[in-house]
């Protein structure tokens, strides 16, 4: 008999896995998100033009637009999570075969490293197209990781919300936006200073209490959610 | 409900290479009084009570919309009953409802799995969750006639029966609930299913089975009608 | 014997609002800080949009309540009925602070921290009612609405600290702190005090109205055949 905690691990590597397995077969959250992503990149591309040498557009609106992009990437693929469980009628197999925290996590698991991988194709496109030159490298590259964990995790716990109500879809942005709204101001605040070069201020402590917050209140909440 | 102080029953050792079913030598029983539930402003399942014990099957009929597959959710722990208790007992100690939705095997028509995997690659998958052994899986497909590579999106509908089946008996249950669980399955796996069931009612393991229309089981059975 | 008590605590809160709507315009000081006798609004705007957190707070400890307390359907419906005392407080507070910015600002809104803070935490509540009203089956509606309570909880107070920062790099003109200056006088003080005692009591009042009325609702529904 394996120990609870390395069945824990097991459970949620395997939910992560099959995920993953699904997705790579039907690319349904990858083309979303992804298609999601460069079309609006293009549009804000198109419309401002390579912006970033305007000191004042570079810190005062480019970092708030590629978060907003992001935001609606995430919200257009991340939602599926959980409501492709219900819509497809899995969600009762899962339920009585699998642990709701370990369920949980490597749900987690997946939509963090499906936007991880969302950012790391988009961002180095919106800094080019943009024009945007970095004074901290690695403040940028921070504030996506941190910014991209709290957006992954908030996007997972509400999507099982939403997932339990009619209208998923629209529901979900309605709950979602005021949860991570925090959020975003934070990680908006913080890529703005690595774009001034400023330092990275009271921003990065609050959003990786955010995050811890965020990550508490899924393991505690979401079996409430899960099961009745 | 009842929930018992001691710990929880824990899957002791498996049995033989031979059994597919329940373990012998442990006891169970299964016990539900005026468990009742209502969706909004439709009674679907008035207080139905019944009592089944090892060995034993209960077969629960009446007519479409008299509550059967209500009965069933609620006593897997898939559903919040609005009243009644249902007590769960294996090996003396009666289990919680997250202990009660890990122990059963349950089958229903709508009970459906990952269409982007295949047939074993699914039960992989619900094994791993359960910290069982992958070849658990091959076993139980070999035993109910059911091709390991074929997408779960690919099958008929009597082969996703024989699915149903596969996944339900995975962790060897000791109680199983059937809903409609001979449904689009044709001669040969209508008796093969049979055999599963026989042999985990001469093991010790109880059934509660929910038919539209009167049904034969062989071995100790009693009866349950739901509605007027 | 309850209705007669139940009656003179109705009396006595009636007595009481009233003297503080007398204590408002007649007791109280108008600040001359302010212009004209606009410093009376604080004695009702104030209150209400504490009452409003107050509510809010109420909320989130049923729900709680609800989770962990045996899944008791009177824990949900007294949260969703402070919720919906929450926004309407909240709703009441911002028109009355949006009408006292008209005349003291110049404009009914100005994206000033607290009004940035109760238009969020509306947004939030605002959510919460619709995910209500999008979920039929009354067990499931009072597991996953006490969820999202909770998780306001716990994020709304992240817009304290994020709030003042973001608004005061955009509005750099000073705001004067009307708590500040009710500390001056002691008469404003005690109007203030006493009339948010009212609306407080006020507020347990409408909620436990509204969450009787919805029991009889839930109870009528249950006796249909």
């Amino acid at each position: 008999m394996p120990s609870p905690t390395s069945h824990w691990v097991a459970s949620a590597r395997a939910v992560f896995a099959k995920d993953w397995r699904c997705e790579l077969r039907s690319r349904y959250a990858l083309n979303a998100i992804g298609l999601f992503a460069v079309t609006t990149l293009v549009v804000t591309s198109a419309a401002l033009g390579p912006s970033g040498s305007n000191q004042a557009m570079a810190i005062n609106v480019l970092p708030a637009i590629l978060w907003l992009i992001l935001l609606f990437a995430a919200a257009a693929g991340l939602p599926r999570v959980f409501v492709h469980e219900e819509e497809s009628r899995t969600a009762n197999a899962l339920r009585l075969a699998a642990t709701p925290s370990a369920l949980f996590a490597g749900k987690v698991a997946f939509g963090l490293s499906l936007l991880l991988a969302i950012e790391a194709l988009v961002a180095p496109l919106y800094l080019a197209v943009m024009n945007l030159n970095l004074a901290s490298p690695g403040l940028f590259v921070g504030a996506l990781v941190a910014g991209g964990y709290g957006l992954a995790t908030g996007s997972v716990l509400i999507a099982a919300l939403a997932s339990q109500a009619r209208g998923r879809s629209t529901l979900f942005s309605v709950l979602a936006f005021p949860v991570l709204m925090p959020l975003l101001l934070l990680a908006i605040e913080l890529t703005r200073n690595s774009v001034a070069g400023d330092p990275a201020g009271p921003a990065l402590p609050q959003l990786l209490l955010y995050d811890g917050t965020v990550t508490i209140a899924g393991l505690m909440l979401f079996p409430a959610v899960w099961n009745p | 409900m009842v929930y018992s102080c001691g710990p929880p029953a824990r899957a002791g050792q498996f049995a033989g290479p031979g059994s597919y079913t329940a373990r012998a030598m442990t006891s169970v029983s299964l016990v539900f009084d005026g468990v009742r539930r209502r969706f909004g402003r439709v009674r679907a399942l008035e207080p139905a009570s019944g009592r089944v014990a090892a060995g034993e099957a209960l077969v629960v009929t009446g007519a479409n919309g008299a509550g059967k597959s209500t009965l069933l959710r609620c006593l897997a722990g898939l559903l919040a009953p609005d009243g009644g208790t249902v007590e769960h007992v294996e090996e003396g100690a009666a289990l919680t409802p997250p202990e009660r939705r890990a122990r059963i095997g349950f089958v229903a028509p709508d009970l459906a799995f990952y269409d982007e995997l295949s047939a074993g690659e699914n039960l992989e998958f619900f094994a791993r969750l359960r910290g069982l052994p992958a070849a658990r899986a091959g076993e139980l497909l070999e035993r109910v006639g059911l091709p390991v590579d074929r997408a779960a999106g690919a099958l008929s509908s009597g082969m996703r029966q024989r699915l149903r089946w596969a996944w339900a008996l995975l962790a060897r249950p000791r109680a199983l609930l059937l809903d409609e669980p001979f449904q689009n399955l044709d001669r040969e796996g209508e008796d093969s299913v049979r055999g599963l069931l026989g042999e985990h009612l001469e093991s010790g393991g109880l059934a509660i089975v929910a038919s539209p229309i009167p049904l034969e089981v062989a071995g100790a059975v009693s009866h349950l009608t739901l509605g007027r | 014997m309850t209705r007669t008590i139940s009656l003179g605590l109705r009396g006595a809160l009636w007595l009481w609002m009233s003297a503080c709507i007398w204590g408002a315009f007649f007791y109280a000081w108008s600040d001359p800080a302010f212009i004209g006798q606009s410093s009376r609004i604080l004695f009702f705007h104030v209150p209400m949009a504490w009452t409003s957190f107050v509510a809010y707070f109420a909320a989130a400890v049923w729900s709680a309540g609800y989770l962990w307390g045996g899944r008791q359907a009177r824990h949900d419906r007294a949260a969703a009925a402070a919720v919906e005392c929450g926004v309407l407080f909240g709703v009441l507070a911002t028109i009355t602070g949006s009408l006292w910015a008209r005349i003291e600002w110049g404009a009914f809104w100005n994206w000033d921290p607290r009004q940035t803070s109760i238009v969020v935490v509306l947004l939030f509540y605002g959510a919460y009612l619709a995910l209500r009203s999008a979920m039929a089956d009354r067990e499931v509606r009072a597991r996953i609405s006490s969820v999202y309570a909770l998780i306001a909880l716990v994020v709304t107070p992240f817009f304290y600290f994020i709030v003042p920062r973001i608004t005061e790099s955009l509005h750099p003109e000073p705001v004067i702190n009307a708590e500040r200056k009710l500390d001056v006088d002691p008469r404003m003080f005690y109007v203030l005090i006493g009339s948010s005692l009212a609306y407080m009591a006020l507020f347990f009042w409408i909620h436990n109205l509204r969450s009787r009325a919805q029991a009889l609702a839930d109870a009528q529904e249950d006796e249909l055949p």
